[in-house]
Formats: structure tokens, C-alpha cells, sequence
């Protein structure tokens, strides 16, 4: 993601500055021409724009808002834009830091395309070179129309959404509808075995009509084999989908097929499946005899 | 080609039903949607008068067919199955032999299970992304970029934020394919929550007054009542 990002502001001929809390990973950049700078808060007060990318929801907060963070270089005219793997929660908290010192903030959430694995940026780093990346991007408009270019680069989509809080939803709701698609391809593939038809032959006549989707395609194959490598792990699946439920119940939305599924995923996990793609799901309709 | 059991069963055996004619040389293709059941009961009578039998049901719906692009699902005999081909390539893109018969009509319902509950899944994202304040028109456009693209929510998603359903495929239809796929799903012990969350969608569509629009039509269950 770094080496593609660098990519996309060389083009622009921007002044790139780097940190990194493994120095080495910035080796690469720096020999491109970045400039490195020794922590957060170096790198935000030199900069017009930040862009942040960590892993997960402390790494984040401890970036922008922990001793030397970003935030203590951030000011008016100057914009933070994460691209961390954070929950609602702790994006607010971290854009309401950013703004306090008078700096714009804008959130972005990844979708790799044409990957089953609708999951944040630790991972795969190959569609991020390639530029397959969709950024769901919400906050501060100002700021978004400023790097858009960048995004254009770097990615095949981007999309404004409004207020902050706005991306993570939208992802929420993908990632629901993700969910119930495999429950059901889940069922459908044990009902054609059960009934005496050839699983491998219902992917093939799926993916000759209305209902042809690439993962249906691309986790057919390893579901019939009962395998499951981890793309995106089935642990965050379910919590994606109890996010969901929680979400439509505070706007009063029956969604009994995503609540249904649900269920299978929390069966999934109880038989030990969390950390296997979320394609394991699949297990939950088998029957397992008890001893 | 009937569209439910009853009717197909009707056409076979009643009086100046099909069975009156059959004999030796003759074959019977049906192209119904049925139940694996009845598509056997049908088998049994054209072969128990000599005939040869071949069930061909389809998977595709008004435009597919217009532009003879369905999917054919066929099973019975094979030789049948070889001399329909030419027909089959003119009515259809892609067919199938799938074996003995009852296992077109087995894969008909497992496909049109699925497709029941993706639409529902569906129906369920547009709405909630519409109540939480967002442009359901970019969930169509997010979703058609990634890994769950098809054609399906490419060509319904827009028609259904408008709420129109131009009857494509009848609802009443998706009903019951989904009723007869969780009939299969008891006869063999399948467990199958998805799939039955969806047809009691489809039930309460069907309750509405919704059964002759097109199965999209579902998406109205999902919506809470209008407010003023």
C-alpha cells in the first residue's frame, strides 16, 4: 500500500514524508526520495496532508492522539486522512482530535475488488499496487476533493459519503449483504449434495446465469473441499453482521435473512471456525454425530 | 413447459392429456418447474406407455428467454437429451444432463432457493443503507465492483428503489420454488434457515397482494409502513 501511495504522489510530483515505527519499511520510499521524519507529529507539522494506515483501532488512536502523535502537529489549512482499520467509535474519537486543532479530517475504508475479502488494508498488498482498491470515504468534503487525484491513482473507486461515520456503515451494509450471500450459497451447496446432485455442477450452472458472482466462482471450489484459507476471517464476518443487526434495529429495519445467518455464523464459531474464512460457515449446516 | 406441479401433472394424464397419445417412438420433454416428484410420477407415465422422457427445466426468465439465453436442466434419457440438443442450442446458451430424472428439477429449485435469498439479502442492504441515511444508489454501484457483482442486482437494484417490479419472474412462482426447495431441504434433513427466513418474505409478499409482480417485489416487506 506504501509503495503504490508513493506512486500515486510521485506522479503528482508531491513532497512525500514517511514514518513508520519499523524504520526499515521506509527504506524503499526513501530511496525513492521521501523524506523521513522521526515520528507522527514531525511528519504532520511538516505536511499539508497526512495520510494514516494501521492496523487496528489502538495503533490508530495512539498515531494521531498518544505522545508525538499526529494530532500535535495538526492546524488550520492542514488535513489527516486515515485509512486505518478502525471501528465507528474510535474513528470519532480520532476525528474529533484532529478537528480540535483546527485541521480537516476525512475517514477512508478499503474494498479490494474482485476479492472475496472484503477486509481491511493487513493483507493483501497486491490489488493495492495494482490499484483495485475501492475507498469509501466520509468526513470532510474539502479534503476528499483534495485527494482525490491521489485516490484515482491509487485505487479504481472512490466514494464521498457525507459525515463521518458514514463509510464505516455503508461498509457495515456490504458486508452484511456479503454475509447472507454466502449463508445462502452455504445452503445451497449441501442441499445439491444431500439430494444427490453434484455440488461442482451448481457452481457451473450458477455461474452461467442471473445470480453469477465471482465468489461464488472463486469459494465454491475450496467449500466443496471443505477448505477455507483465510481471506476474510469468518470471526469478523459475524461481527460485521451483529453490527448490522444492531444498526437496523436502531432504525427500527426488519432483516430477518441477515439475523438468520447470523446464526449460522455463531455456530461457525463455536465449533472452533473463527479464524478460517468466513466461507466456513458452510460447516454450520453439517450435521456433526454426537459420540 | 408449466409452472407448477398441478398444472404439469394435468397436461400429462387428464383427459386429452398427453399420456392418451404416447406410445412407442414418442418422446415427451417437459420443461415445467416442478417438484422432483411429480417430474417422476410424468416420467413414469410416458415410459410405462412406451415413450421416452426427458424433463428440461430452465433457469432464466422473460428476457433469457426472449433472447435465447436460458439454461436448460435436463435429466431422463440420454439419448432423448442428445436428439433435443439442436433445440435446446436455439432456446437456450448453455445445457445441462444432469442424470436420472428428477435431478433438473432438483437443481432448478436449489438455484432458484438461492436466488429467493439473495434477493432478500438484497432487499434487506437497499433498505438499510437508505434508513441509515445513505444513498442506496451507491450500494448498488459498491456492490457492482467487487467480488458480489451479478447481474441480478445490476439489473433489478434500480427498479426496485423506485419501487417498481415489472414482472419478470412472478413472485407467487419464487414462492413456491422456495416453498418446494424447503420440502426437499425436510426430506433430507437439510438444515436451511436462510432459505426459510426468505420464503416467509416471499409468503408475507404473497399477503400484500404481491404475487403476480415480480419477485423483486419482496423488497416491499422490508419497508416500514410510510409515514405521512
Amino acid at each position: 500500500m506504501f509503495i503504490g501511495g508513493y506512486r500515486a504522489v510521485y506522479k503528482f510530483k508531491c513532497d512525500v514524508t514517511v514514518w513508520n515505527r519499523t524504520k526499515s519499511k521506509c527504506d524503499p520510499l526513501i530511496s525513492l526520495g521521501a523524506t523521513y521524519k522521526a515520528s507522527p507529529e514531525e511528519v504532520a507539522a511538516y505536511c499539508d496532508v497526512t495520510i494514516a494506515m494501521l492496523a487496528d483501532p489502538n495503533s490508530a488512536v495512539d498515531i494521531a492522539c498518544g505522545k508525538n502523535g499526529a494530532a500535535n502537529g495538526m492546524g488550520p489549512g492542514k488535513g489527516y486522512v486515515d485509512v486505518s482499520t478502525v471501528d465507528d467509535g474510535t474513528s470519532k474519537l480520532i476525528c474529533e482530535r484532529i478537528k480540535a486543532t483546527g485541521a480537516s479530517f476525512l475517514e477512508v475504508l478499503l474494498f479490494f475488488f474482485a476479492s472475496p475479502s472484503l477486509a481491511p488494508v493487513s493483507g493483501s498488498k497486491k490489488p493495492a499496487e495494482d490499484g483495485q482498491l475501492i475507498f469509501l470515504t466520509a468526513g470532510d468534503q474539502s479534503l476528499y476533493e483534495r485527494v482525490a487525484p491521489l485516490l484515482e491513482i491509487m485505487g479504481k473507486s472512490k466514494f464521498y459519503l457525507g459525515d463521518i461515520g458514514k463509510g464505516a456503515t455503508m461498509k457495515l451494509v456490504v458486508n452484511m449483504v456479503m454475509g447472507s450471500m454466502m449463508a445462502t450459497f452455504s445452503e445451497g451447496l449441501m442441499l445439491s449434495e444431500k439430494v444427490g446432485l453434484d455440488p461442482s455442477v451448481l457452481v457451473e450452472v450458477i455461474s452461467q446465469g442471473a445470480i453469477s458472482a465471482p465468489m461464488y466462482r472463486l469459494k465454491g471450489p475450496s467449500m466443496i473441499q471443505s477448505q477455507y484459507p483465510t481471506a476474510f476471517p469468518l470471526k469478523h464476518q459475524q461481527k460485521d453482521l451483529r453490527l448490522a443487526l444492531g444498526l437496523a434495529e436502531s432504525v427500527s429495519q426488519p432483516i430477518p435473512i441477515a439475523a438468520a445467518a447470523n446464526e449460522l455464523y455463531k455456530v461457525a464459531k463455536s465449533q472452533g471456525l473463527s479464524d478460517e474464512d468466513f466461507s466456513a460457515v458452510i460447516e454450520a449446516l453439517k450435521s456433526k454425530t454426537k459420540e | 413447459m408449466l409452472s407448477d406441479p398441478a398444472a404439469a401433472i394435468s397436461v400429462a394424464f387428464d383427459k386429452d392429456g398427453i399420456l392418451e397419445e404416447m406410445c412407442n417412438g414418442k418422446g415427451y420433454i417437459d420443461m415445467s418447474t416442478v417438484d422432483a416428484e411429480t417430474s417422476i410420477k410424468i416420467s413414469e407415465g410416458v415410459t410405462s406407455k412406451g415413450g421416452r422422457f426427458l424433463e428440461a427445466p430452465v433457469s432464466g426468465s422473460k428476457k433469457p428467454a426472449e433472447d435465447g439465453q436460458l439454461i436448460i436442466l435436463a435429466a431422463g434419457e440420454k439419448g432423448l437429451y442428445d436428439e433435443a440438443i439442436p433445440i435446446f442450442d436455439v432456446l437456450g446458451k448453455k445445457s445441462f444432463f444432469l442424470g436420472q430424472v428428477g435431478n433438473g428439477a432438483k437443481m432448478k429449485l436449489v438455484v432458484n432457493m438461492i436466488m429467493g435469498s439473495m434477493m432478500n439479502g438484497f432487499s434487506e442492504g437497499l433498505e438499510l443503507t437508505e434508513k441509515s441515511g445513505l444513498d442506496p444508489r451507491t450500494l448498488l454501484d459498491v456492490l457492482d465492483l467487487g467480488a458480489m457483482a451479478n447481474p441480478m442486482f445490476k439489473m433489478k437494484g434500480p427498479s426496485m428503489l423506485k419501487s417498481n417490479y415489472p414482472p419478470a419472474f412472478p413472485l407467487k412462482h419464487q414462492q413456491k420454488d422456495m416453498r418446494l426447495a424447503l420440502a426437499l431441504g425436510d426430506e433430507n434433513a437439510v438444515s436451511m434457515p436462510v432459505a426459510a427466513a426468505a420464503n416467509e418474505a416471499f409468503k408475507k409478499a404473497r399477503s400484500m397482494g404481491l404475487g403476480d409482480q415480480d419477485f423483486s417485489a419482496v423488497h416491499e416487506t422490508v419497508k416500514g409502513p410510510k409515514h405521512p
